[in-house]
Parts: structure tokens; C-alpha cells; sequence
């Protein structure tokens, strides 16, 4: 199965300053209205206010949805799942990734690969498969989403950081420390993770910008914590058919997630393009 | 390299394949059926009565042993017999024969019309490697690939269907009719799914024409006056060519995972979509047949585009 995951410096390009500033303030305007929202919002999320597909007014700004609630409550609410546990599913993949990776990078070379083949079962496994099929065991469930995102993040995770780890092993260095009869432990605190933190931190660049797209999409498909929570991928799903009537409900969460993936997106690169150039 | 050796490597790989195949299995069943706990609780709703719940679970054969429903699960697949989903009684099998054809005619649509795109974008991206058409094209797929389809499938159709009214919002079947019947409900989902592959797979084929660009055997046929199309199309792709083609077969299991998306999103009749239903209404037999028919699918992809990339190039066939 080789060839699954391709190398993390494939086709990665640095951008330019003006797009950098401007998706960073976006990424970060875009996590501060998912994450401030909440406390900002004056009316209720899953009360009904209104009839169906109101066109926006003075009371409803952004009218209303398919069963008559404040939009714009809505999408100040519905932001947190998406980049939360976008967050969280990045953080448990690296986290677990860089044990795994640099496990399998220090230890005997067919060790490794085998930690490898193993992770590799899932890397065949189309991603929003490993999503559909865990929210069919566990339905309604946030914590599903998030273990499966980090599922399908893992292979690549552990890949990458096992590859840092192999190129730095050999260096004299660690022989050195070796030699010296330091500890496992201490090789790796002091003389590995310094010269591959670089590149975990590009590669959970990547895997976040990976995360925040299967989280929105799963949202999409009404999977996770189940209606009436408001989410910015399901309010899609839920205000499409009246697309002819308004289209607020559907355009707004749109915009919202399209800005987030699309600066992230440019964020990773960059931060990935900089890092394979060292 | 012989006959022999090349046998040798094919049975190898179909023996993974096989291998992971079944390891997916053993995993669908459990996070389908045996770690929930409680399967019945879920079919039967909550206020379904202890006597209900225990014929009920005598009834699905809940009552077994795990291991023993694994094995009666996995023994009756390999007959071809992936049992009944809960919601109507539909045979998982007869859905996946009369869904299969619907997705394989969106995902091969998709992608005939993303292959040829993506081998135009990339080789002209990566022959002008670091320029501004390249740049351009780098961050147009950028921006591609990071949209989730849905998005772009949403956008799609508020323009071409909402605004203006040119083509079907939905992409509905009548009972017993297929999709190529009325080829206009296939131009948004098409187009829908194939800009996130043909995105993907333009940006993989630029870094491979761009590496083969800077070969020194590049360099000399540049000095002996050999330039643009003729350079591009006669000495960088045909050795961008095995690498892109196994591209190819991972973008086409890739697509797989969009097929979910898109077909949902346009009610389209095909596996995803039937696949998302199962999962909405907890229809977990229909799930595991769907799951397992869907992971075998990606796996043959892929095996082919390993065994693909072998024969076509010189460097990896060499390789034991």
C-alpha cells in the first residue's frame, strides 16, 4: 500500500506577506466569532421565533431558518463545534502521532514499519468513511467525530514524524548521547524533539486545515451532536431547500466556513513550504 | 524483470490487500455492533419495554456471542449475502447492484472530466515552476482543494439551479429508471465533485512535472532548442506519467469520500447517498454491508494503481 500518504512537502508553495496577514486575520476573525459568539448572542439558538425562511428584519437581522429561528443566533452559536473539535482532533493526532512516530523512528527498522503498516489500514479507508461508520456505532456523538478526524489524521502524523526522526537519528549527535549513556528519555527531550518540532508543527498545520474540512462536512451530513444544536455544515444541509425563498441561512454559515478552510489552508502551506526548506 | 518475479509481486500485493481488507472488516463489525453495547436500545427506540428489547434482540441474533456474529457476518459476505437492512427489509447486496452503477457513472464522469483537466494545469504549472502562472495555479487549487464539497456543491447549485433555473436542484430517479436517462440532473453533481479531485490531483502532477522539469536531461534538450509543448509532451511527461498514474487511482478512491457528499447533497441515488441515509436512520446492517463494499472498492483502486505505477516505470520495476 504504498503511496497512500503522500509526502508532506509535495507542491507546498510560501505565499506572500499581504495574503499571509490578511488569511491570518481572517483565520483569526473567523475563531473569534466561533468561539466569542456564544457570549455575544442575544436570543436563543433552538427557539423558534418567527415563521420559516424570514427574509432578514430589524429583529432578525439575518432572518430566519427552516423551522423559524434566529439565524444570526445560529451562526454565532454553531461555530464552536466546528473549531473546537477541529482543534481537539488535531491535538489528539499529533499528540498520538508524535509518540507513535517517534517510537517507530528510534526502534529497530522493521519495528517501525510495522507501526506503520498498522496505522496504514486506515490511511486506505476514504476519510469521511471512517466518519460515517463511527457516528453509525456511537450516533449523536461529538467525541465519535472528533476520534474519528484524528483517526483519519494519524497515519499521516505518524509517517511524517517518524521520517524527522529516522533523518535526525542518524546524525552523530544522538550517538554521541548514546555514547554517553544518556537516558532514551533524555535523547529524545533534548536532542530530538528540538530538531523535529519544526516539522510536527508544520504537519499539524496540515492536519488541522484536513480537520477543519472533515468536521465541516460531517456537520454537513448531521453527524455528531444531533439537531436542535446549531452547526455551520448542517445549517447548510437544513436551510438548502429554501434557497428560493432566502438565502441568508444558507449563504452565511457558507461564507463563515469557506474564509476559515481557504485562510487555513494558505496558513499550512506557507508554514509547510518554510519548514521543508530548512 | 521476469514473468515469474512479476507473479510473485502481484500475488503479494493482492495478499495485502486482502489481509487489510479483512482487518477493516473485523473493525466495521465492531464499531458498528459490538462497542455501542447496545444495538437494540438504538432500533428500538426508548420507550420500548424490556420484553420487546429481549425479542427483538433474539430476533436480530443480538443474542450471540460477538466473535460468533462476526463470523456468521463475514462467512455469509463471502457468499455474497450481506444480510437485511432494518429500514424496509432491503437486501444490503440488491442495494449495493442497483446503487453500484449510478456511482461508478458519476465518479468516472467526474473524473474523465478531471484527469484531462488536471495533466493540462499541472504540466503547464510545473513547467513554469516559481513563475506567476504557476503561483496563480498553486493557489487557485489551494483554495479548491480547501472547500469541502459540499460548499462548492452548494455554491453550484444557488447559481446554476436557484438563480438561474438552468439546470435541476435535485438530481431525482424515478423507481426503476437510471440516472442517464435525463443527463441533465448529472451536470452539477459531475461538476461538483470533480473540482475538489481535479484540484488534488493538478497540484501532484505540478510538483511531479516540476521535479522532472529541473532533471539535467531536461536542462539538455532545453540546450539543444527543444522548447514549450514539444519539451513539455515529449521529454517531462512521459516520466511524470507512472507517478500520476497512481495519483490517479488514490484521487479516484478519494473521490469515493466526496461521492457521500455530493450525492446527499442532490438526493442523488447512488451508494453514498444510500450509505448517509443507513447511517441517519441507524440502519446498522445496511451501514456494515455498504462500509465493506465501499473499503473493498478503495483497495482494488488502489491495487491497481500500485500495480499500474509498476508496470510503467523503469525505476520502481527494478526495485525487488
Amino acid at each position: 500500500m504504498s503511496g497512500v500518504v503522500p509526502a508532506m512537502a509535495v507542491g507546498r508553495v510560501a505565499h506572500s506577506r499581504v495574503t499571509l496577514l490578511l488569511a491570518g486575520a481572517t483565520a483569526a476573525g473567523v475563531v473569534l466569532v466561533a468561539l466569542a459568539g456564544p457570549l455575544l448572542a442575544t436570543g436563543s439558538p433552538t427557539a423558534p421565533v418567527g415563521l420559516p425562511f424570514d427574509a432578514p428584519s430589524g429583529a432578525h437581522p439575518a432572518g430566519t431558518d427552516a423551522v423559524g429561528r434566529d439565524v444570526l443566533s445560529r451562526l454565532l452559536h454553531g461555530g464552536r463545534a466546528v473549531v473546537l473539535l477541529a482543534v481537539g482532533a488535531t491535538a489528539l493526532a499529533s499528540l498520538c502521532g508524535a509518540l507513535l512516530g517517534v517510537f517507530a523512528g528510534l526502534i529497530d527498522r522493521r519495528i517501525g514499519e510495522l507501526v506503520v503498516r498498522v496505522v496504514d489500514v486506515v490511511a486506505v479507508v476514504p476519510g469521511l468513511l471512517v466518519l460515517l461508520v463511527l457516528a453509525a456505532g456511537f450516533p449523536g456523538s461529538d467525541s465519535a467525530v472528533l476520534v474519528g478526524v484524528a483517526l483519519v489524521s494519524l497515519p499521516f502524523s505518524v509517517r511524517v514524524v517518524r521520517a524527522a526522526t529516522r533523518q535526525v537519528a542518524v546524525r552523530g549527535f544522538v550517538d554521541t548521547a548514546r555514547a554517553r549513556g544518556d537516558s532514551r528519555w533524555r535523547i529524545i527531550r533534548h536532542d530530538l524533539v528540538p530538531n523535529i518540532a519544526g516539522t510536527m508543527l508544520a504537519e499539524a498545520g496540515i492536519r488541522f486545515s484536513a480537520a477543519v474540512h472533515l468536521t465541516a462536512t460531517a456537520g454537513f451530513l448531521g453527524l455528531g451532536a444531533g439537531p436542535p444544536t446549531p452547526n455551520w455544515g448542517r445549517m447548510v444541509s437544513e436551510n438548502a431547500s429554501g434557497i428560493g425563498l432566502t438565502i441568508w441561512p444558507v449563504l452565511l454559515p457558507a461564507l463563515l466556513l469557506v474564509l476559515f478552510t481557504v485562510s487555513v489552508n494558505l496558513l499550512a502551506d506557507d508554514l509547510a513550504a518554510r519548514w521543508a526548506d530548512r | 524483470m521476469s514473468l515469474l518475479r512479476v507473479a510473485a509481486l502481484v500475488a503479494r500485493r493482492t495478499t495485502a490487500a486482502v489481509l487489510v481488507l479483512a482487518v477493516l472488516s473485523v473493525l466495521i463489525f465492531t464499531v458498528t455492533e459490538v462497542l455501542p453495547g447496545d444495538a437494540v436500545g438504538v432500533i428500538a427506540g426508548a420507550d420500548a419495554t424490556v420484553s420487546e428489547r429481549e425479542q427483538l434482540r433474539r430476533e436480530l441474533g443480538l443474542d450471540a456471542h460477538p466473535v460468533r456474529r462476526y463470523a456468521d457476518w463475514a462467512a455469509a459476505a463471502l457468499r455474497g449475502d450481506l444480510g437485511t437492512g432494518y429500514v424496509g427489509r432491503r437486501e444490503v447486496t440488491e442495494v449495493l447492484v442497483d446503487r453500484l452503477p449510478n456511482s461508478l457513472l458519476l465518479t468516472t464522469l467526474a473524473m474523465a472530466l478531471a484527469v484531462p483537466l488536471a495533466v493540462a494545469i499541472g504540466l503547464v504549472a510545473g513547467m513554469r515552476a516559481g513563475r506567476r502562472t504557476d503561483r496563480l495555479v498553486s493557489t487557485a487549487t489551494l483554495v479548491a482543494v480547501g472547500v469541502p464539497e459540499f460548499l462548492v456543491a452548494a455554491l453550484l447549485v444557488a447559481v446554476f439551479a436557484a438563480g438561474l433555473g438552468l439546470l435541476p436542484e435535485v438530481s431525482l430517479v424515478p423507481l426503476g429508471g437510471r440516472p442517464w436517462d435525463q443527463p441533465e440532473i448529472l451536470v452539477l453533481p459531475v461538476a461538483a465533485l470533480s473540482v475538489a479531485a481535479l484540484a488534488a490531483a493538478a497540484r501532484l502532477l505540478r510538483a511531479s512535472v516540476a521535479e522532472i522539469a529541473a532533471a539535467p536531461y531536461v536542462e539538455a534538450a532545453r540546450l539543444r532548442g527543444v522548447t514549450g509543448l514539444r519539451l513539455a509532451v515529449r521529454h517531462v511527461l512521459p516520466n511524470a506519467v507512472a507517478p500520476a498514474v497512481q495519483v490517479t487511482a488514490v484521487m479516484f478512491a478519494g473521490l469515493i469520500g466526496g461521492a457521500v457528499v455530493v450525492e446527499t447533497l442532490f438526493n442523488y441515488p447512488g451508494i453514498g447517498y444510500e450509505l448517509q441515509q443507513a447511517v441517519a436512520n441507524r440502519d446498522v446492517p445496511m451501514v456494515q454491508g455498504l462500509a465493506l463494499a465501499t473499503c473493498a472498492t478503495a483497495l482494488v483502486l488502489l491495487l491497481i494503481g500500485d500495480l499500474a505505477q509498476l508496470a510503467l516505470s523503469p525505476a520502481v520495476r527494478g526495485r525487488p
